[in-house]
């Protein structure tokens, strides 16, 4: 699921910092995020934009935060949506919904886990990349602005 | 380029698959949904019942009840809706007015039936209100009105007998969605085919009761809290125009009357 890999050079401790920084904005989001998955994008994709002109190693992290919340949204917010027009309109409780549920929580925990694991190393200077959310960043975040 | 769409598929398929895999287990029956819902109404419709009881007058007069009672008996029995699962209750009042409450109690006011100018229009009201039991719309509008949380504290002892009368208030004196409303209209009119009522006094009874010149205007709870009474009037006859069949009387000529007669001792 997550690769170490070798970056193209040695981050300074301040761009370590920064790129930590990027995943905890989701999580710090997480608490207002689980009601409105917006928040949670809105929250890393306002951080990306402040360090679009930073520098590589930054960047590439605050990209792959902002996509990994990108795919959440979706999966969170169809599950919102689901669980309000279960209270208010004319439908019930199926075994369908609670396997969304129940997929929707093993992905969000998955991501979640993924997420702390990330900013801890990201702080040391190590390179994550993730599965299929790395290779994305790869081919969107160019080393040249 | 190829790599990013392999694993892009991947991850679609791994969430879908998990989905669909997760779906074949009967969750609803393992976390029990249907008999802690069933539960939560019983508990409640009962506490709402007890509150009604005591606040107002139960009729308990033998022949009204019987013949009410003998009126739901053919409904259920030609609809084959199970009889033990609706509780009929004449109340002694003005109020043109029946309602339901969780749990299958079908409360009618003695108004109603006052009111009716035939049997028809009666059963078609007690039909009326055995759909919205049947399709589970009370239980749905107490929690869309006010939260399960709040439902499942009442039942458990937790909320005051004031937030249990406001309730009951509510359900007696406030409409279910248009779409709701419709339904069990539709319904009442299925239901009162098979058991060979003519639906069309129901509906006349909807024209009459929108009628503000009518005479006992003031009482009109019941289509006070039912709104577009002309509308429904009208898709009413409409779809039981569909349905055509041979009409037969419920209760004898007799029988009806002698309700009237004893009520109106009352």
């Amino acid at each position: 699921m997550i690769q170490i890999k070798e970056f193209n050079y040695q981050p300074s401790e301040h761009e370590t910092e920064t790129a930590s920084s990027s995943y905890l904005m989701s999580l710090i989001a997480i608490i207002v995020g689980v009601p409105l998955p917006i928040v949670n994008l809105i929250a890393t994709l306002i951080f990306y934009l402040g360090n679009r002109k930073s520098t590589y190693f930054v960047r590439w992290h605050c990209m792959q935060a902002l996509l990994s919340q990108l795919s959440m949204l979706f999966i969170n917010s169809y599950a919102f949506w689901w669980t309000v027009s279960l209270i208010f309109k004319d439908e019930t409780i199926t075994s369908n919904y609670i396997a969304y549920i129940i997929v929707a929580l093993v992905f969000n925990l998955t991501e979640f886990i993924t997420t702390i694991y990330t900013a801890i190393q990201t702080r040391k200077g190590i390179h994550v990349e993730w599965w299929f959310y790395g290779t994305l960043t790869n081919i969107i975040c160019k080393e040249k602005l | 380029m190829k790599k990013i769409i392999i694993q892009g598929t991947i991850t679609v398929f791994l969430f879908f698959g998990s989905w669909y895999t997760i779906k074949q287990i009967d969750w609803v029956k393992i976390f029990r949904v249907e008999k802690v819902a069933d539960k939560t109404a019983q508990k409640l419709g009962d506490f709402l019942w007890k509150t009604i009881k005591n606040t107002e007058e139960e009729n308990k007069n033998s022949h009204v009840v019987k013949t009410i009672e003998s009126i739901v008996t053919q409904i259920c029995k030609s609809n084959k809706i199970e009889r033990k699962s609706i509780k009929i209750h004449v109340i002694n009042k003005d109020e043109i007015n029946a309602f339901a409450l969780p749990n299958g109690h079908l409360i009618v006011y003695s108004g109603l039936i006052l009111n009716s100018d035939n049997q028809e229009e009666l059963i078609g009201v007690i039909c009326h209100e055995i759909a919205h039991i049947e399709l589970h719309h009370v239980m749905k509008k107490l929690v869309k009105e006010i939260g399960l949380s709040a439902l499942i504290s009442m039942t458990t002892g937790g909320s005051g007998s004031e937030i249990i009368k406001e309730t009951a208030r509510m359900l007696s004196s406030s409409a279910f969605d248009r779409s709701l409303e419709k339904e069990a209209d539709i319904k009442a009119v299925d239901y009162l085919i098979s058991a060979k009522i003519n639906p069309e006094p129901f509906a006349n009874f909807l024209y009459k009761l929108s009628d503000e010149e009518h005479a006992a205007a003031a009482y009109f709870k019941w289509i006070s809290t039912h709104p577009d009474s002309r509308e429904r009037a009208a898709y009413i006859i409409e779809y039981s125009k569909t349905k055509s069949t041979t009409y037969e009387s419920m209760l004898s000529i007799e029988t009806w009357e002698k309700v009237i007669e004893e009520l109106r001792e009352y």
